[in-house]
């Protein structure tokens, strides 16, 4: 027994399981896949149509009326079989009748006739049904109301008709149905009535539907392509629009009225929840702002972009092109931009502002790198390694994720060896470069190398002219230069000088030290969600048709002008999915926050405020208040990402 | 200087080209660190995690498979066999079944023609930005209670979804998953999908054939790697969560899924953290054999969008 | 085009089975719903037997549960989820269950806090759940989550458990919970044999305890160990200094005062406590591992310990469990013992924990596992699964309980000197930050208090945001 994989109760469980997912899947299906061939029948075969949609139309309203206990039982006490037999028979009965008239219906063409024979039976039926009612479900008519309902919805009814140009008889007859039977049903105690009662109050709606199904005319061909086109939109719609209704609309609805109540959903507070949450220092806090202009980082940012910027104009006097995508003016003002948003979201604190930067980071990185990987695994050797590896993150939970990190950045005592794998770096770093041994002078060898690889590189543009590389180059190069120029005189690295003029070692607190631990924070999330961005684009790029790529080659352009002016444009939209699905994605991001410092430490970000308020704090008016400024602020964001991809495709 | 020695300068140049193929593998390099730490630590004893990093594992007294055995052999939450079939009761239907809403709904969003299309399909796409923790509760109560509403000022009840006692079921947990996916799958779908050639439709339009049998040979066949791309998203995703399964079905121990699990071998405190590293891998194994199988319908990609004119 | 039709015809049938199926349920519950004509806050199905769904709201629970029918089904939920504990958890409330014909589960939960109130609020509430917050406890009682106690139930937990302890589960005036778990703060750990190699004694007074902080830091080398990190309770060990303190410094009528927030936060008494702790923890005094008191994590101090980075650590009884494998604890070289963490007036007072369990129902099976759950006879058969369950003979297994009446043979000479100390104390005051509102206890407290710690505010500043937050 020891020895067996799977027990009996395994495999029961297992098959179990099966059966329901088969089951779940199955049933759906042929219910959808039923409704598409129903629909099939429309232009096809009117009779058949009309006689099926009957059937169904039948069977549902008696189901519901018997499922409902609204109809009178058939025997006193019934078993549970007959209770199922009784289910099923009686919507059966109605199934056949309905869907018997609906055939008379779809082959009389005469006018007066079909409207005799609707109304006629729409009268019986209702009767019919109103006479079984279960007892508890009789109205006790009262006539006032019955009358005063029927007609204000009535004339609300054929209003709305006539304003909107149309004829108000039909409008009406739906507007009486309703009315009587909110009037009929809706107004006195149920229970108290007799059968004629009940039976009027069902007999007029009946007579009014009937009529005014009367009152159509069989579809001709156009009127049944119109019917076939119009279905199927709700048909392919309907499901998904269910879901989404009931897991996603209406909790926001909730959640939006919550966010009015106060802590304890009571009594109502209006704005209050929202007001405390903007003037909480906590997720607001831009007190020093002019701190930004004294920043190196925005300072240097701004230098860069306004390099950037010349450049592009200089460029745009010349050829007319000085800010083209992949041009020499790209990449200086690509890195400015993260250099100034680092520069003023580092200043600028509080819950909000972390979310704004989470958000231009991640997305922007998870893009960027995504995309660069795609492209360069796409003609590299050993592309499904390299995918697989960049991958392997996602499939690892945030639970895995988080712990890795955690490990990653964890600082231990200087006198201990490091167990994180940055500090054990940083801190091997200041050694090297503080050091006098052997490796120092290697690693000055090697730093200069770098350098002078830089400005090789640089002269090796201007002797071929290929201009279009040079800012880039000439960036890289000032960095390892500046690098060089610290590892030769000052050090570089975890290492610092204390009270005795000693040089000792130093950590980084990584999860610890704000602002930039936040940005510590973020690449956890970079880590995983670039796997994601390179699978979409990945897949976009494998469907670019080679011969345009081909086409270009021919007309001589090097790889990255395939890239920026074929590639690109080809794989804009599925750029736009992956943006959008990010900056929503990111704005949403709580668990690493929760896991590695749970808001400790100036991190906090927005959903994991509102977990902490609407789980922990039972402050349910201010969590509400919360997930609506989230769902709110990316709305216009999203609203207008798509609709430029609608445009554009 | 350097073009009297062209040797030199074709060196550096070949060095220059060969940079982009580089820098892919040096951030492959970086990207799998972690994950290479993590591998490591799940054969080391607690004190041996503690007290040095995993590049020294060359000095420890041995590997250890004691932490692969507990989480292999734990039983007080779940055992297992029982939590990974749980865990593909949940995937397996929370993948298929909004694959297939999203495809006829994106279908219906690109190639049908009804009014207020291009809105309806912004704010279907919007509802991705709302935060699934608001809809815990509610949905919690509808799998409880079912769905009532009493009509203002008349005080009746009507029932409009009725209890299925799904509460605590595996079911409440993949239905919960099918709702909040449907966004961004019928986003995804649809930038596929509305970007088929449309001759292609207008072919079979004039052969007679109707939207059903249109979606069903030609659109879904083509659609293959953005369906394979979504499948292997919603398969990590739900695979991965904690939140819903825990909310939903948490409290059955016949529904937990391996997220829950892992999660409580950890203990309060952390106080076995030290086995996370080896239930990380256990947990992700079955994401990696969805990503290697799935993986090769992207290079069919290839030959579907060959078809793009 | 006929065999089209048939397979129509054929998906028809099947719709209709499909449909009538379903219909089946909607009849048995709707049914229910209709003629109870409530709005639907209730869930009918008492009698259905196999459905852990039961636990619910509890006010209108079937008649059918009756303790002698052997359908019943229990389900428990806590905080304590590791193998050993939820195992042995387990493994004694299924036995109880199998004498009486009931069948228990017990799950732990790794987000036990937020998932309770989630499952309040949909209706999906446990029969039981084990609280380690008596604060949260009060305000689900307050909110008429939790149901009191019946007469048996409160019997039981009053003879088993010592006033000073059923306190916690009171809520005004009525007992809502069952202490079913102890921890012992106020303790310090130590190595004896070191101790006695550089001459110090174990600190009688707490001023000898401030005495000897200050020659080890004399003699160069570091007296404390102390980290505060925690991941997501990032912050609680300071909290736990800070009571202690508290306790200590203004003794335990200012301590209820504090905690029940008749006096504010900031009463500059308990700012001047904070601001006594990080004075305390100066660089000189404290080892942190990570080389920053904010950064360490507190389970990281127990290898410093051993290794001779430090000489004490305070911390509570469940620290055991984190020492590195293979530590034995006793007097002996090389080993780990515990000292009081030493008083001021003499008044000896103990800054406990713990956990206490609430029902959700009062059905006679759910009240009758409530008065088992008081009784020593639990905590005995407890104890003695979770030690075999962490490797048998001399490991610790973390569990202690102050049930009176208990064998103490059941446990380990270090968990009998615990036990020792809860007994003989006269003050007992239960961790303040989890009798405080959440916002307080499991936010602010441990949130501004790590800042404090860090340097980033002063201790009026943090004082003062606490009491903003206070609710």
């Amino acid at each position: 027994m020891q020895g067996a994989i799977l027990s009996g109760e395994d495999l029961s469980k297992i098959i179990s399981t099966l059966v329901l997912i088969v089951v779940a899947v199955g049933a759906s299906a042929s219910l959808w896949i039923g409704v598409n061939l129903l629909f099939n029948q429309v232009r096809t075969s009117w009779t058949r149509f009309n006689a099926l949609a009957g059937y169904a139309v039948g069977f549902l309203l008696l189901l519901l009326l018997q499922g409902n206990r609204l109809l009178k039982p058939h025997g006193p006490d019934a078993d549970s079989i007959t209770r199922l037999g009784e289910l099923l028979w009686t919507p059966l009965l109605g199934a056949l009748i309905f869907s018997a008239l609906a055939v008379i219906l779809a082959n009389n063409d005469d006018q007066t006739r079909r409207l005799w024979i609707a109304s006629g039976s729409g009268l019986l039926l209702g009767g019919f049904i109103g006479i079984r009612l279960a007892e508890d479900a009789r109205p006790e008519l009262e006539i006032l109301p019955l009358l005063l309902s029927t007609i204000v919805i009535a004339g609300i009814g054929a209003g709305i008709a006539l304003l909107r140009g149309r004829n108000p008889v039909p409008a009406a007859l739906i507007g009486v149905a309703l009315g009587w039977l909110i009037g009929g049903f809706g107004v006195p105690e149920l229970g108290d009535g007799s059968a004629l009662e009940s039976a009027i109050a069902a007999a007029v709606p009946g007579l009014a539907i009937g009529a005014r199904i009367g009152l159509t005319k069989n579809a001709g061909v156009v009127g049944r392509a119109r019917i076939d086109a119009k279905s199927r939109g709700a048909i392919f719609l309907v499901p998904a629009l269910f879901f989404v209704t009931v897991s996603l609309i209406a909790p926001t609805l909730i959640t939006i009225w919550l966010s009015l109540k106060d802590e304890d959903s009571v009594d109502l507070v209006w704005f209050e929840n929202y007001g405390s949450v903007f003037t909480d220092i906590n997720s607001f806090d831009v007190g020093n702002w002019t701190n930004i202009f004294t920043s190196l980082l925005f300072v240097l940012g701004v230098l860069v972009g306004l390099g950037g910027l010349a450049i592009g104009l200089v460029l745009r006097k010349r050829t007319g092109d000085g800010f083209s995508a992949g041009g020499p003016a790209f990449a200086p003002l690509m890195i400015a931009m993260v250099m100034i948003v680092f520069g003023v979201l580092s200043v600028l604190r509080g819950t909000i502002m972390n979310n704004l930067w989470w958000v231009f980071t991640v997305t922007v990185f998870s893009t960027g790198l995504g995309l660069a990987i795609a492209v360069l695994a796409d003609r590299a050797k050993l592309e499904s390694v390299a995918k697989s590896i960049i991958f392997m993150p996602m499939a690892i939970s945030l639970v895995g994720a988080s712990i890795i990190w955690r490990l990653v950045y964890v600082a231990r005592d200087t006198s201990k060896s490091q167990t994180g794998l940055m500090n054990a770096v940083w801190v091997e770093l200041g050694r090297w470069s503080t050091g006098s041994g052997l490796p120092t002078v290697l690693g000055t060898v090697l730093v200069w190398v770098l350098v002078a690889l830089g400005v090789a590189s640089i002269s090796r543009s201007l002797t071929s002219r290929t201009y279009d590389k040079i800012p880039l180059r000439a960036l890289a190069t000032i960095v390892l230069l500046w690098i060089a120029y610290r590892f030769t005189f000052d050090g570089i690295g975890g290492f610092r000088t204390n009270s005795a003029g000693e040089t000792v070692p130093d950590t980084i607190f990584f999860v610890q030290d704000q602002p930039f631990n936040n940005v510590w924070l973020m690449v956890i999330l970079i880590w995983i969600q670039t796997g994601f961005a390179m699978v979409i684009m990945s897949a976009a790029i494998k469907a670019v048709p080679t011969e345009l790529i081909e086409a270009a080659k021919v007309d001589g352009a090097t790889e990255s002008q395939v890239f920026w002016r074929v590639t690109l444009p080809q794989i804009r939209t599925t750029i736009g999915v992956v943006v959008t699905t990010l900056i929503v994605l990111v704005m949403k991001v709580y668990d690493i926050v929760k896991v590695v410092t749970n808001g400790n430490f100036g991190s906090q970000v927005l959903a994991n405020d509102m977990f902490e308020e609407a789980f922990l704090f039972s402050n349910t008016g201010v969590g509400a208040a919360l997930a609506v400024i989230l769902f709110v602020s990316v709305l216009p964001v999203m609203v207008l990402n798509i609709r430029r991809m609608q445009r554009e495709a | 200087m350097s073009g009297n020695r062209p040797g030199v300068d074709t060196a550096i140049y070949g060095f220059l080209r060969r940079i982009p193929t580089g820098v892919l593998w040096m951030i492959v390099l970086l990207w799998s660190l972690p994950t290479l730490g993590l591998a490591v630590n799940s054969f080391r004893t607690r004190d041996n995690q503690r007290n040095a990093g995993w590049w020294n594992v060359w000095r420890d007294d041995g590997l250890t498979m004691e932490n692969y055995d507990v989480v292999f052999s734990a039983s007080a939450t779940a055992g297992l066999k029982e939590s990974l079939l749980n865990s593909f009761a949940i995937a397996i239907p929370a993948t298929v079944i909004p694959i297939a809403f999203a495809a006829f709904a994106a279908y219906a969003f690109a190639w049908i023609d009804f009014k207020g299309r291009k809105w309806l399909f912004i704010a279907t796409v919007s509802l991705l930005a709302i935060p699934l923790q608001v809809a815990l509760i509610p949905l919690l109560r509808l799998y409880n209670f079912g769905s009532h509403w009493t009509i203002p000022f008349l005080e009746k009840t009507v029932t409009l979804i009725p209890d299925f006692d799904l509460v605590n079921t595996t079911t409440a947990v993949w239905l919960t998953h099918t709702g909040f996916a449907l966004p961004f799958a019928i986003f995804l779908l649809h930038n596929y999908i509305s970007e088929l050639p449309s001759d292609l439709f207008e072919a079979a339009r004039i052969d007679g054939a109707d939207h059903f049998t249109i979606f069903w040979r030609l659109v879904l066949p083509l659609s293959i790697p953005v369906l394979a791309a979504f499948a292997i998203f919603q398969f990590l995703w739900t695979w991965n969560d904690f939140l819903i399964a825990n909310t939903m079905a948490g409290t059955n121990p016949d529904a937990i899924a391996t997220t829950i699990r892992i999660a409580n071998l950890a203990g309060d405190f952390g106080r076995n953290e030290h086995l996370l590293p080896a239930a990380a891998f256990v947990q992700a194994f079955f994401p990696l054999v969805v990503f290697f199988a799935l993986q090769r319908f992207f290079v069919r990609g290839i030959l579907a969008g060959s078809v793009k004119g | 085009m006929k065999s089209r039709f048939l397979k129509l015809l054929a998906l028809l049938f099947a719709f209709t089975l499909i449909a009538a199926a379903c219909g089946d349920d909607d009849a048995a519950d709707d049914g229910d719903d209709m003629a109870e004509g409530d709005d639907g806050d209730d869930i009918a199905d008492g009698d259905d037997g196999d459905d852990i769904a039961d636990g619910d709201d509890g006010d209108d629970m079937a008649e059918g549960d009756d303790m002698a029918d052997g359908d019943i089904s229990i389900t428990v939920t806590g905080p304590e989820r590791d193998e050993s504990e939820a195992g042995a958890i387990q493994e004694v409330l299924g036995a109880w269950g199998d004498e009486h014909g009931i069948e228990v589960t017990y799950l732990g939960s790794a987000d036990w806090e937020a998932e309770i109130n989630v499952q309040v609020e949909g209706g999906n509430a446990p029969d039981i759940s084990i609280f380690p917050q008596p604060g949260k406890l009060a305000d689900f009682a307050r909110a008429g989550h939790v149901v009191p106690l019946n007469d048996e139930a409160a019997a039981a937990t009053a003879a088993n458990w010592s006033e000073a302890w059923t306190v916690f589960g009171n809520v005004d005036g009525v007992q809502y919970g069952v202490p079913v778990k102890a921890d012992l703060k106020s303790l310090v750990w130590y190595q004896p044999a070191r101790f006695a190699a550089n001459g110090y004694e174990v600190p009688e007074t707490f001023e000898d305890f401030t005495d000897l902080v200050d020659q080890i830091a004399a003699d160069g080398e570091t007296p404390l160990c102390v980290g505060i990190e925690s991941g997501q309770a990032t912050g609680w060990p300071f909290t736990d200094w800070v009571e202690d303190m508290v306790l200590r410094q203004h003794g335990p009528d200012v301590y209820d005062q504090w905690v029940a927030h008749d006096i504010p936060f900031n009463d500059e008494r308990i700012v001047s406590t904070m601001q006594a702790v990080l004075d305390l923890w100066t660089e000189d005094n404290v080892f942190a591992s990570s080389g920053s008191i904010a950064a360490t994590s507190f389970q990281d101090n127990g290898q410093p310990l051993i290794d001779g980075d430090c000489f004490m650590h305070r911390q509570a009884s469940f620290f055991s469990a984190f020492m590195p494998e293979g530590t034995s604890f006793g007097d002996g070289e090389g080993e780990v013992n515990v000292f009081y963490f030493p008083d001021i007036n003499g008044d000896r007072p103990v800054l406990g924990a713990g956990t206490l369990a609430a029902a959700f129902n009062d059905n006679d099976a759910t009240m009758a596992l409530l008065a088992y759950l008081s009784t020593p006879d639990y905590a005995e058969a407890r104890q003695v699964s979770q030690a075999t369950r962490k490797g048998g003979g001399a490991t610790l297994s973390g569990f202690l309980s102050a049930a009176q009446g208990q064998d103490p043979s059941v446990y380990q000479p270090l968990e009998q000197s615990f036990l020792n100390v809860l007994e003989t104390a006269a003050i007992v005051r239960f961790d303040g930050s989890d009798l405080m509102p959440a916002d307080v206890g499991a936010g602010t407290f441990w949130t501004e208090g790590t800042s404090f710690v860090n340097g980033d505010i002063t201790a009026q500043e943090a004082a003062d945001r606490i009491e903003a937050s206070w609710p």
